[in-house]
């Protein structure tokens, strides 16, 4: 049975990198026979993203109004929903994520031994690749022991954007879905509700751009805010 | 309470009471969140008038001057209006949400692919 899968990609003014993702995924099911279909979400860019968009004929939708990461994503697996997709693939737009790895990804889906996969770059230490700054690391592992203590189970690399879900969980999502700190919160959502998380071993690449000093306070505000939903998840009783 | 702060708070009052209901006359705000504010004018003037209320809370509650208790209260309604206000906003956000993406979503079907029949650039 052939599952039909969507790679959601969001974008905000991604005019440099989105082109190049685009020909990656429509190269790799050339070569590879795959038939993924993706789907770029345009956060209302201000840059040249559109226009990229629409003179490749890449399949996209223009967000009337910014909503941010998880709201942007969220319409992605409404899309999903309202096109009756089986698997649904989170996906960066900046050139971070390699299609490659989308197949191992979906595997445990297919087999029907996971609800919830994230590309993980922590589990398989072998592995070489971008593994975010030693900062980041800690904070992972800090928001990772906070899952733990809300849901009872271990998610190594919590803050994983690149991550597939099966049909029942692409309804969750659809009809709710964090706005701010989506990644981590959705993972201790979903675990709490029953569902069955795996996390296979990618490796990424490094993100073009800077840190500055104000990243570094606002880094702290995340962890803040993070720990905080994550403790709201503990308190909360789901069906 | 002083026969001044009695003055104080109903002018204050009034003053409250002649906004909202200017704004309410011109349509800025609706009935419904007039009402709070209506209400909490109402215990205010009832407050001023009687101020023998004031004095009884204010040994209560262990205030040393009654003044002191106007203000904590005056502050506690504003606590109560802000997070009245911060509930609103939240389920605001949520239904902004909904619709951007719900037009998006609508829109990419009727136009196909992001392309209008005319020339003339969305706004």
């Amino acid at each position: 049975m052939n599952s039909k899968v969507l790679i959601i990609i969001p974008a905000y003014n991604e005019e440099k990198n989105i082109l190049n993702t685009y020909k990656s995924i429509v190269d790799f099911n050339k070569n590879n026979k795959t038939n993924y279909e993706c789907i770029v979400i345009n956060d209302c860019s201000t840059d040249g993203t559109k226009k990229i968009l629409e003179d490749n004929n890449i399949p996209h939708i223009n967000l009337i109004h910014n909503l941010g990461i998880g709201g942007a994503v969220q319409t992605g697996y409404k899309y999903a929903y309202y096109h009756d997709y089986d698997i649904a693939v989170q996906y960066d737009g900046d050139g971070q994520h390699d299609v490659a790895y989308i197949e191992k990804i979906i595997k445990p889906l297919i087999d029907k031994k996971a609800d919830m996969v994230i590309g993980s770059r922590f589990i398989d230490k072998s592995l070489k690749g971008f593994k975010s700054s030693a900062a980041r690391r800690i904070g992972i592992k800090v928001i990772s022991a906070f899952i733990k203590f809300a849901t009872g189970y271990k998610v190594y690399d919590t803050t994983s954007g690149f991550r597939a879900i099966n049909k029942k969980v692409i309804l969750e999502f659809a009809s709710e879905y964090p706005s701010e700190y989506p990644e981590p919160v959705t993972d201790a959502e979903i675990l709490k509700k029953g569902y069955k998380i795996s996390e296979v071993p990618v490796v990424m690449k490094k993100r073009i751009g800077g840190i500055s000093s104000i990243r570094a306070l606002k880094s702290v505000y995340y962890m803040l805010n993070v720990c905080l939903a994550l403790l709201v998840i503990k308190m909360r009783r789901y069906k | 309470m002083t026969i001044k702060l009695t003055l104080t708070l109903i002018i204050f009052s009034l003053i409250l009471f002649v906004l909202i209901s200017f704004l309410l006359n011109k349509g800025r705000i609706t009935v419904k969140y007039a009402l709070v504010w209506y209400i909490s004018v109402l215990i205010i003037l009832i407050l001023s008038f009687f101020p023998g209320i004031f004095k009884f809370f204010a040994k209560l509650l262990g205030f040393q001057l009654v003044s002191n208790m106007v203000i904590v209260l005056l502050i506690g309604i504003l606590f109560i209006l802000m997070i009245a206000h911060t509930i609103m906003m939240a389920g605001q956000k949520k239904k902004t949400t909904l619709l951007i993406q719900e037009v998006s979503l609508l829109k990419k079907e009727v136009e196909k692919d992001g392309k209008s029949n005319n020339n003339n650039t969305r706004i």
